[in-house]
Formats: structure tokens, sequence, C-alpha cells
């Protein structure tokens, strides 16, 4: 249909001869030409306003139309607060559970490190590293002396880098006078060039300050931030690390928080040779720092890929060097030893972060994803339910000549201001809940929505927006015009399809609804079950913290612990008093093969040799209350000169000594360099965490080791146990009035802290299947009150040709126990399919647990009958003849 | 809806209504806007306003639906003005919705107005 456009002076000139014929009239009727005109330009109004609108006409049609639309939209929601309140609540629950998870699984799992072309840097792994030595992550750390040797050739690499933490956790540093703690890594010379780090502010490391171990640091974006207030006079001043003196001389990028798992590093040095800054704040293993120590396998590396050169390229290149490497200073491999493999893997995500996270990350993703599914299901009933009503609104509107696209635009302006009150409740309730997240799972690195995560929330938003416009629209244009005159509510109402619709909705959300109950179900019960686990140990009572004395020799490490030791016990209060080199519940052991009688044990084929083992000190299996079987506790008298012992559990007697009472054998070290005499057996307990399986384990007299650094106090105590704590602090401070507690806190906490991601995912589970309890029962109560209401004609002429209530009740509650049935029967399957595959995170607790599926299954059941019976009850009240009367 | 506050006696119309109006007027014939206007306003006994600014867009959008088609032409005082009149779309565009309209008023009236008076009025 092809039609002239009217041109605007053709309007203006229709518009002068209205004015010309509206005054020729007008005097026709008796005035005077001036006033008749007058008068036509009266009537007519503002002439330029109608030429305007001519010649906007179509341009700015829509977008008056849209604000009309919108006004509209918003009395109309206005009018039934109820709806809008719901609604919006509704989705923003949704999208900000999901908007929230996503953002921490964007930060973790998605986002790139920020460096230069993340996608071609490859983290070092090997197989097992050779026999004789101690690692950090038997699969992921090198020694200086393969570091060494890979940095000076490295085929297929463009270059290797090398980074180890100061400390497990923060080390002491000074700034001015302030004693204070900070993360910091000792890293090679390549390792801001060769990532790609930018620094803003000042440079990074060089070669030769890697070959000087040169006193420099570059502190990071966020403790600059946080601790300089970004004051750019820090460059040149001076950083104290465990009292040495480093000159800052640069800040990192925003973002670059170093490399380690879940850490995020406040400063940087290049790699030292000093006592004072081993690896890991350890000791020096007989008098060796980790640079001149091949045995110790401590350090990180990781690498990037030359151009052109693949990963299977890299290492086919790089192996032998490494092969070779490996032993350098170890002597030549056993004759039973494996040949070690090297292996790249891809470092372009944060590192640590898809083994800790990756698994519960997707399953909390899922479960989020069915709430949103159950909260988008439950505002499209909301809304089908709602403008059912307004069928004849629409109809009138239709009656009255408008269009079809008239009606669209109306109902995806209200569906626009809907998602957008929600959507904006939902990015707070997002940037609240991303936060919490942040600090329940202890993950330090930025989870600051980025343009992902809003275009992740933004798309979420759009497709409920569309969703909701266009889901009603069918039943609004089903109406059509001539339905405006129809006025019974009961003939106008009864189309099959749209209840049907309904029902398969309500079966959908039935069927999610148990799928989630199950899994919150099995995770809550986990756990109950780790936090029920015995740990074997009297944990009531006892408090732990760290020292980390400034100490030069072991006598002189040997005579600070045992003075301390005595002052302790003087404390009002104190029961007992114990160290020990390693913290009881910090997920760190010391893991090594142990010789017995002079030899490695013999232990059938496969089974592993490994022993974990602790240094402690006197009255250590006392102090925390682990029953002692056979022999006696460790004791002041054992000292240095005194015959050396070890004790054992239950473990190590029964795989090392079958059938042989263990007391009087001689214990060692894998190197055979160090021996003692078993002198007790204790009871098998909790060491490294609470979901552990008991292992091997033997323990050493921290008098009789050289070592001495730091280490562990553990404290029983009367009353709480938290307040010795200030006691204990003074008793230090009058030692040495520079020493900090480390961590301090309730030997019970500590342990907790082993399950945290547990404790997390199940609360999380928890809420969330709540959530859809709350959201599910909202829904099914909306759909069954709008679909009693709609049946109140039917409901009266069953109740005038006789029915009972209770046969009305039952009608009504039988409607929502089919859709529940069917949603069990259609959940379950999927249940069990979630449930396998949350198998891993599982914990004394099988997938298919009856108990837990009995209850969901409950509470699906539950939640149908609360939903309905208020409209049941509602529907049993009706009175026959009113009911009949509104026809 | 929106609808505009008006102090006179006279009542603004309905959107859409409008429409239909100028659809019946000029079912008797063909008219300029002019013409429009004014038989509107004398046909209800001069109870409803017409906007004249309105008046023409709609004229506009009704011709751009093809239920009216325009040409220039002379008025009956010798004036060129443009005149309107029914395409066949528009003739049954018109019995439709004049027929959805007295059954709506019929509906309307059968809520709105007392027994009595309804009987009165099918008697009269």
């Amino acid at each position: 249909m092809s039609k002239q456009k009217r041109s605007a002076e053709d309007f203006a000139e229709e518009v002068r001869t209205h004015l010309a014929l509206e005054a020729d009239e007008l005097r026709a009727e008796g005035l005077s030409p001036e006033e008749a005109s007058r008068r036509a330009h009266v009537e007519f109004g503002n002439v330029q306003t109608a030429n305007e609108r001519f010649y906007l006409r179509g341009r700015i049609q829509w977008l008056d139309s849209i604000m009309r639309d919108l006004r509209y939209g918003l009395r109309s929601l206005i009018h039934s607060p109820g709806f809008a309140i719901t609604a919006v609540l509704t989705l923003a629950l949704g999208i900000g559970a999901n908007t929230a998870v996503f953002s921490v699984m964007n930060a973790v799992l998605l986002r790139s490190l920020p460096v230069n072309d993340p996608t071609r840097l490859v983290y070092f792994r090997t197989s097992n590293p050779p026999r004789r030595t101690g690692t950090i992550s038997s699969s992921e750390t090198f020694s200086y002396p393969v570091y060494q040797a890979l940095r000076d050739q490295h085929p297929g690499l463009a270059n290797v880098i090398a980074y180890v933490p100061l400390s497990v956790n923060k080390v002491a540093v000074r700034y001015g006078s302030q004693p204070e703690e900070a993360e910091g890594d000792m890293v090679s010379g390549a390792f801001f060039s060769g990532l790609g780090v930018k620094l803003p502010l000042g440079r990074g490391f060089s070669e030769q300050d890697e070959k000087d171990h040169a006193p420099v640091a570059v502190i990071s974006y966020n403790y600059w931030t946080r601790r300089f207030a970004r004051n750019p006079g820090v460059l040149g001043t001076t950083l104290y690390v465990n009292g040495i003196g480093f000159t800052i001389v640069g800040i990192s990028g925003e973002g670059f928080e170093g490399l380690e798992a879940g850490g995020s590093a406040d400063f940087w040095i290049p790699l030292q040779n000093r006592p004072e800054l081993n690896a890991y704040g350890n000791p020096l293993d007989e008098g060796k720092a980790y640079i001149n120590n091949p045995t110790w396998w401590c350090m990180r590396l990781i690498g990037r890929l030359s151009p052109d050169v693949n990963k299977q390229q890299a290492v086919a290149a790089l192996t032998p060097l490494f092969q070779r490497a490996a032993y350098i200073g170890l002597g030549s491999p056993m004759a039973d030893e494996k040949p070690l493999t090297l292996s790249l893997e891809d470092a372009k995500g944060f590192p640590g972060y898809s083994e800790q996270y990756g698994r519960p990350l997707h399953m909390l993703m899922a479960m989020v994803g069915f709430v949103l599914l159950i909260a988008l299901t439950n505002v499209v009933m909301l809304l089908i339910a709602r403008n059912a009503t307004r069928q004849r609104e629409f109809s009138m509107r239709l009656a009255l000549g408008a269009g079809r696209s008239d009606l669209l635009r109306q109902l995806l302006a209200e569906s626009l201001l809907l998602v957008t009150a929600g959507g904006a409740l939902a990015w707070l309730f997002a940037l609240l809940a991303t936060r919490s997240l942040a600090s329940w799972a202890q993950i330090e690195a930025s989870l600051a929505p980025d343009r992902t995560v809003m275009l992740f929330a933004l798309i979420t938003l759009v497709v409920a927006a569309l969703l909701f416009g266009l889901a009603p629209l069918r039943l609004a244009l089903a109406a059509g015009p001539a339905l405006s005159l129809k006025t019974s509510a009961a003939t106008s109402n009864s189309e099959a399809g749209r209840s049907r619709a309904a029902r398969i909705m309500v079966a959908l959300q039935m069927t999610l609804c148990v799928v989630l109950l199950v899994g919150a179900g099995l995770l809550i019960r986990t756990l109950r079950n780790l936090e029920n686990t015995p740990l074997g140990i009297r944990v009531d009572g006892l408090v732990v913290f760290g020292v980390n004395p400034h100490i030069t020799s072991v006598p002189q490490g040997k005579a600070f612990y045992v003075d301390l030791i005595a002052k302790l016990r003087e404390l009002p209060g104190v029961e007992s008093v114990t160290v020990m080199a390693e913290r009881l519940g910090s997920w760190w052991s010391d893991n090594s093969d142990m010789t017995v009688d002079g030899r490695l044990p013999d232990v059938p084929n496969g089974s592993s040799r490994t022993v974990r083992s602790n240094v402690v000190g006197p009255g250590f299996f006392t102090t925390i209350g682990v029953p002692i079987l056979a022999g006696r506790d460790f004791a002041d008298s054992d000292t240095e000169t005194s015959p050396h012992v070890g004790i054992i559990n239950e473990q190590f007697a029964k795989r090392f000594f079958p059938n042989r009472n263990p007391l009087g054998h001689m214990i060692g070290t894998d190197d055979g360099r160090y021996q003692m005499m078993v002198v007790g057996i204790v009871k098998d307990h909790k060491y490294r965490s609470i979901d552990e399986e008991p292992i091997p384990m033997a323990w050493y007299e921290y008098a009789q080791i050289p070592i001495a650094g730091k280490m562990d106090v553990e404290l029983r105590v009367h009353g709480d146990p938290l307040a010795i704590l200030p006691a204990a602090r003074k008793t230090i401070q009058q030692i040495d009035p520079n020493l900090p507690l480390i961590k301090p806190m309730t030997q019970r906490a500590q342990y907790n802290l082993t399950i945290s991601s547990q404790t997390l995912f199940a609360r999380l589970a928890g809420f969330f299947g709540v959530l859809a309890v709350v959201l599910v029962a909202t829904g099914l109560y909306g759909t069954l009150s709008y679909r009693v209401n709609r049946r109140t004609a039917e409901i009266g002429v069953r109740m005038a040709m006789g029915a009972g209530r209770s046969q009305v009740v039952w009608m009504i509650l039988r409607d929502s126990l089919v859709l529940t049935v069917i949603g069990v029967i259609v959940g379950i399957p999927l249940a069990f399919a979630i449930g396998r595959a949350l198998s891993s995170s599982l914990y004394g607790v099988q997938p298919l647990d009856i108990v837990t599926y009995s209850l969901a299954i409950l509470g699906v059941t539950l939640v149908a009958f609360v939903a309905s019976a208020a409209p049941a009850t509602r529907a049993a009240s009706v009175d026959p003849l009113k009911a009949l009367r509104t026809e | 809806m929106p609808t505009q506050e008006n102090n006179d006696d006279r009542i603004a119309l309905l959107q859409g209504t409008l429409d239909l109006l100028i659809l019946k007027t000029l079912l008797l014939g063909p008219c300029h806007g002019q013409g429009v206007a004014r038989s509107i306003q004398r046909q209800s006994e001069e109870v409803l306003f017409v906007d004249h600014g309105s008046l023409y867009l709609a004229l506009q959008r009704l011709e751009d639906k093809d239920l009216i088609q325009a040409k220039w032409g002379v008025s009956e005082n010798n004036r060129k003005a443009r005149f309107y009149s029914l395409t066949a779309k528009g003739r049954s565009e018109l019995l439709d919705k004049t027929s959805q309209w007295k059954r709506l008023t019929r509906a309307m009236g059968l809520i709105l107005e007392p027994q009595g008076l309804k009987a009165q009025n099918e008697e009269g």
C-alpha cells in the first residue's frame, strides 16, 4: 500500500481553510468579521500546536504513547498493591540471588587474571616429586634448584617465573612505628615483566634485583588504597618485613592481587636468601633456607608459552630438563622410583579457585537458577491471574478502537515497570548478598560486579520483561472485543487451555521445589554430620594462638618456649599449656614416610606409607584431652639431652606394628637422620580437619628437634577460653613487647573453619530451599485463590445442587494434591540426579537418603495444603444464593 | 484513559469515540473537517465538544488507516477545502464499531439505569 506522504504545508493549508470556514459561519451567525476570526481561532486552539503535532505525529507518537502506557501501567499497579509488591519482591529475590551467585562465580571462575594475554600463561605441574623431599602441594610446588635450572633454560617458554609466600597467612610488617601484619610473596625478577602486570606507579623488579636479593618491594593497589590512602608519596619509603627494610619502588595495577590461591598479596619482594625471610615463614631446616634446600619443594612456577608453541610441544621440550633438574642435590633416583612427569596447566583464571569453589559454585548456580525459574513462573501466573480478571477491560479497549499492538504495548509497559522495580531492588540485594557471600566464603579477591555481571543481570531482566509482557497477551487478545458484552463470570473464564497452562506451571514449580528441598536437605544433613562428628579431642576450654619470636638460634628458640610455657602456666585459670609446630584444625599437615626400626616399613602393595607428623610440647595430649592408650605423654623431663622419644596414634600402631607392641621400638625420619623411641600410643583423633579419615600419625618432642621458630600455643583454661587472651598477651609482651598473638581463637572455632565452605554451602542451599518453598506457596495460593474466585458461580451451583462443604473443600484440595503428586513424581528422579552430582560434597549421608526425600515430599505436600487451605475455606463458605445472584 | 477537565457542560470525547463519530458523519456524504466538527457538535445538541486540533489528527489517522480518503475541492461558499469521504473499509469498520458501541451502551445502560426508568424508556 503506497501512499504519497502528506506534506506539513498541505496540513497547514487545511487548518487555514478550517479557520476561514469557521469564521464564515460565525459571520453568518451575525458576528463582526474580526470577532468571527478571533472566535474561530479560539475554538481551534493553538494552530501552531496542531501543526507541530501533525509534523511529529509519526515521530513522537510512540514516545508519547509509551509515556502514556507507563503512566497507565503505574496507575493500574498502584491499584493492586498486593500484586505489585509480591511480583516485585519475587523478582528481586530471584534475580538478586542469581546475580549474587553469578558475580561470585564470575570473579572466581570466569574472570581472567589482570595480566597481559593470560591465555598463554601456564602453571607447572608434576606427577610426583622425588622421594626424600617435602612439598607444599605434591603436584604443584618445586624446589629452588628446579626453578633455577628452568629459569636459565626454558625451551618453548618465553620465561619462567617463581613465587612463594613469606608466610602461611600473614607476615609481620612495620611501616613507621606501627607493627602490623600483611600478606607478602617472594617472587622472581621476571614476575611483573613476564606476567605483564601493569604498574601505574613506579617500577617492577628486574633480573638484577633477583640476583642481588635487592631490598625493594612492590605493594598491591589494594594495600596501597587500604593502608596508604593512595598516597603516591609511599614510593621511596621503607616497609619493614620481619624487621628487614625494603624500599617501596612500585604499586601494582588495580585488580592484581598475586597468584596465591584464595589469597590477596599486599606486597611482593624479590626472592631473598636471609634466614628471617624463609619461604612460608618456616624456621630453617638444618640451617638451610628454601633457596639452598633441594629437598623442600615449596615454590610455584608459572611460565608463558612462546609464540607458536602449544602446551604439548613445550612439555616435550621441557621434560628432559626438568627430570634432570629435579635431582639436583638429591643424588640419583632410587631404583623403584617412577620417572617424573611434567605437565602445564592453563593459568588464565585465578589460581586454586576452581578446585576449591568450582563444584559448589556450579551447584549453587543451578539452585538459584531453579529459584529464578520458580520466581519467573510465579510472576507469570500472578500476571495471568490478574490479567484474566482484567479481560473485560482489554475487551473494552479493543471495542473502543485500540489495536492489538496497543494492548501489547500496554502489557509490555506494565511488565517493564515491574521488571525495572524488581531489577533495581535485585541489584541492591545482589550487592549485599555478594558481600556477605565473599566474607562467609573467605574469598579475598575483589568481587565487585563488573560488566559481565551487569550484562548477566540485564539479560535476565530483559527476558523476564518480554516473558511477562507476552505471556498474558494471548489471553488479552483471546478476549476479543466481543467479550466486554458478556457479563457472566462463569462463561467468560472457563477456557480449559488457560487453566492447563497454569496447572503445568504449578506442577513445574512443585518439581523444582522437590529438587531444591532434596538438595538443601542433603547438604544440611551433611553439615549436621560434620558438626556432630566427634573430634576425639576435649575441645571445649581450649584456646589457641600463634607466636613468632625473633630467634636466631635453635637454643634461643627453645629457651623462649620453655620460659613462655612456664609463665603461662602460672596465669590464674590456666589448667595446662602446650605448644605445637602445626596448629590443630588448620588444614595443614607435614606428611612424609617414616622408618620403623631403621627401615621403611613394608606395606601391602599400593597402600600408602605416608605418616603425618607434628612437633609438640610437654603435656600435649593431656592438654588437648586425647586419651593415652598405652605408655605416656611428653613431659618437661624430655629434653635435648634425654633419650629422644616419640608418640604414635592407633593407626600408626595398626599399620606399621601389626600384632606387636610398639612401645620401645624406634621410629625415624625417612632419611634416617633422626630416630626416636615410641613411648606412647594415643587414640585416633581429628588432626587437620573435621571431615578427614584417620591416618597414621607421629609426634616429635619440640625440645629434641632442631627447629624453633613460630609455634602455636594451646591453653586449657577454666571458663570462657577467650577471656584468658588479655592476660596471655600481657605475659608475651613482658618477654618481647613487639610480639603479637597470631590468630587467637578457640580451638573449636579453628576446627569449624575447616568446614566453613560446607557450612556456607549448606546454609545457602537451605536458604534457597526456604525461598523456593515460600515462592511456591505464594504462587500456588495466588493461583488457587484466583481460580476459586472465578469458580464462585460454579461452586454456588454445585452447592445449590446439594454438594456439601467438605466436598467443595476436597474439590479444591484434590486439585493441588494432584499437581503435587505430579511434581513429586517428576521431581524425584531429577533430585536423584542432583544428589549424585552433589555426592562429593556430602558427608555421612547417601545421595539417595530416604529421610531427606521423605522430608522433601512432606515439605511440598505441606506447602500445597497450607497454600490451598485459605482458598478452599473460602470456596466452602460460598453462599449459593449470593454466588448465583452475581450472574 | 486521559480526560480533560472541562468547566462548561460540554463533554470531552473519549479517545476512540471521536473516530467513530467522524466515520458516522461521513456516512452522510463527503465533508470537510470544519463541517465534520460542526456536524458532531450540532447533532449532539452541543453536548459533545470537539477539539479541532485533535479532529484533524484523527482525520489524518483514519486516512492513514485507509478508512477514509481525502481530496481538495471547493466548499459551498467557494473556499478551497479538503473533503473527506468513507472508503469501503471505513464503511464496514463503522458498522462493526457501531454495533459494538450499541451493545456496550446497552450493557452500560442496564447497569446504570434503574429498572423502572428502563421500562419507561422502552415504552416511550
